[in-house]
């Protein structure tokens, strides 16, 4: 389980106030918000971006508010992807195996297993440019589940793409979720996105919790 | 498949006629050294004194360059990357020899090594004041500020959201550092490593300052040049000069050379604006 509790964070020239939102384990969440309302600074914070100014972030009951962003064991899929343009597919997928000293054939494994699963055997061999946003997308889920974590964070992870491409990652997001049991909590400004995939949602607006409810439960008059 | 179609302008005439003078005015200076003093470049090879000045040369120069970089890189970082208090004072400081005069700045470090501070380092067998541990001071000093603001630029241009993921994936600071930061920079390092060293390979008058000139001591090929003019012996001087524009023009090349990815027009045809 992740809690938010009284959570503030103070960056300046944006202030997220007094967030409490709890996450059930293997839930899919979505934070829900208009461009600048303070979704991404929420998810920032949960992967330990930013030191809170109040409150505190619980994972499994344990206070993670002072854990480094490296000991947090969270995936995090960037809204632009944020894929290593010096490395390879392969190893933009096989990095955090290699921070964390796996053995090479080891390393090889996974990084077969999770593009087969994703479909992205044949993009191994090549670099992030020469990729379409959709593959970019796919290599950065890759880059994040290879390492088995417990919870998933994405920012505005379809943002970038087209209609078609959108629906088949939805499916692909819904089977990650099936298979490997992660928490999913993403970032959207789009309420068809986030009655699609998630559980329940949060809406921000202004750096404040305005509300949580079920995705079914969610109306276009809630965001205004 | 339509051609876009081709404007002349009278501002683009002006600037490459501009550029046309200016290249041709520094080809023509530069060639008359190399027309002057190629015919002697076989002689001052030959000449034990030039060949000490060429080693000398080479020997500051790598040290000196080596030495800023590992100065260089972690500085670069404490100012780009970290929460340094006073950050702009800091930066203030470090760019301000940038803009002083190489004779004022060798001045300083004559004062220092002149001081307790250099009576302490030459009773610990470093000696720095007429020795050529004086001009790889010297070269330091100048060239320091110089190679952290090259570097500063590349880090302050590394995404931050690169930096982030290395850091979700498990990675320390330091790992963040050497596996994304450090390589997404590395043309610029490499650039700034060569830039640095043909600088220092040029440089005079900070380490006049410091070292002085003493033949087969201190006499690097930029003192050799000055020597000769000062003899009158003008054909050697040419000859050093010769071979240290050669040695600036490689340099020059290679620095481009790393510097093609990054400093190419992202507007593939500049004709279309």
């Amino acid at each position: 389980m992740i809690a938010l509790e009284n959570f503030s964070v103070n960056l300046g020239q944006f202030y997220l106030k007094n967030i409490n939102i709890r996450v059930a384990k293997g839930e899919i969440f979505a934070i829900l918000g208009a461009t600048g309302a303070g979704k991404t600074v929420i998810l920032e914070a949960l992967a330990g971006l930013y030191t809170a100014e109040n409150g505190a972030i619980y994972i499994d009951q344990q206070n993670v508010s002072n854990t480094l962003p490296e000991e947090r064991n969270l995936g995090y899929v960037h809204q632009d992807y944020s894929l290593f343009p010096h490395l390879s597919v392969y190893q933009n997928i096989e990095f955090g195996l290699k921070i964390k000293k796996i053995p090479k054939t080891e390393r090889l494994n996974k990084v077969k297993d999770i593009s087969h699963v994703l479909g992205i055997e044949h993009l191994l061999s090549r670099y992030p440019r020469t990729l379409s946003g959709g593959e970019q997308q796919r290599t950065a889920l890759a880059r994040a589940l290879v390492m088995n974590p417990k919870i998933l964070l994405m920012d505005e992870p379809f943002s970038a793409l087209d209609c078609n491409t959108k629906e088949r990652m939805y499916d692909m997001i819904n089977m990650i979720h099936e298979r490997y049991g992660c928490t999913i909590i993403f970032v959207t400004h789009d309420l068809h996105e986030a009655k699609r995939l998630a559980d329940r949602v949060a809406v921000i607006q202004n750096g404040e919790l305005k509300m949580i409810c079920s995705s079914c439960e969610i109306q276009n008059k809630d965001l205004l | 498949m339509k051609s876009p179609q081709k404007h002349v302008y009278l501002f683009d005439i002006l600037a490459n006629l501009t550029a046309v003078l200016v290249m041709l005015f520094i080809l023509v200076a530069l060639s008359s050294i190399v027309v002057k003093g190629f015919p002697y470049i076989g002689e001052a090879f030959l000449s034990e004194e030039v060949r000490f000045a060429v080693k000398l040369s080479l020997y500051t120069s790598s040290v000196s360059t080596l030495v800023c970089l590992l100065l260089a890189i972690p500085t670069a970082y404490a100012v780009t990357k970290t929460s340094l208090p006073f950050k702009r004072f800091f930066e203030i400081i470090i760019e301000l020899p940038l803009s002083l005069p190489h004779i004022v700045l060798g001045l300083c470090l004559l004062l220092i090594f002149s001081s307790d501070f250099g009576t302490f380092l030459k009773a610990h067998d470093f000696k720095v004041i007429f020795e050529v541990n004086g001009i790889i001071s010297a070269h330091i000093f100048i060239n320091l500020p110089f190679v952290i603001r090259i570097i500063k630029t590349a880090f302050m241009g590394v995404d931050s959201r690169l930096e982030f993921a290395a850091r979700t994936l498990g990675a320390s600071k330091f790992k963040m550092f050497w596996r994304v930061t450090l390589p997404l920079s590395k043309n610029a390092v490499i650039g700034a490593m060569i830039l640095a060293w043909s600088r220092a390979l040029g440089e005079f008058g900070g380490a006049l300052m410091v070292a002085g000139i003493t033949r087969m001591k201190t006499e690097t090929l930029t003192a050799n040049v000055y020597l000769n003019m000062a003899t009158g012996d003008v054909g050697q001087a040419l000859a050093s000069a010769t071979i240290l524009l050669i040695i600036s023009l490689i340099s020059l090349l290679l620095f481009n050379a790393f510097n093609k990815q990054t400093g190419e027009s992202r507007v593939k045809n500049p004709m279309l604006y």
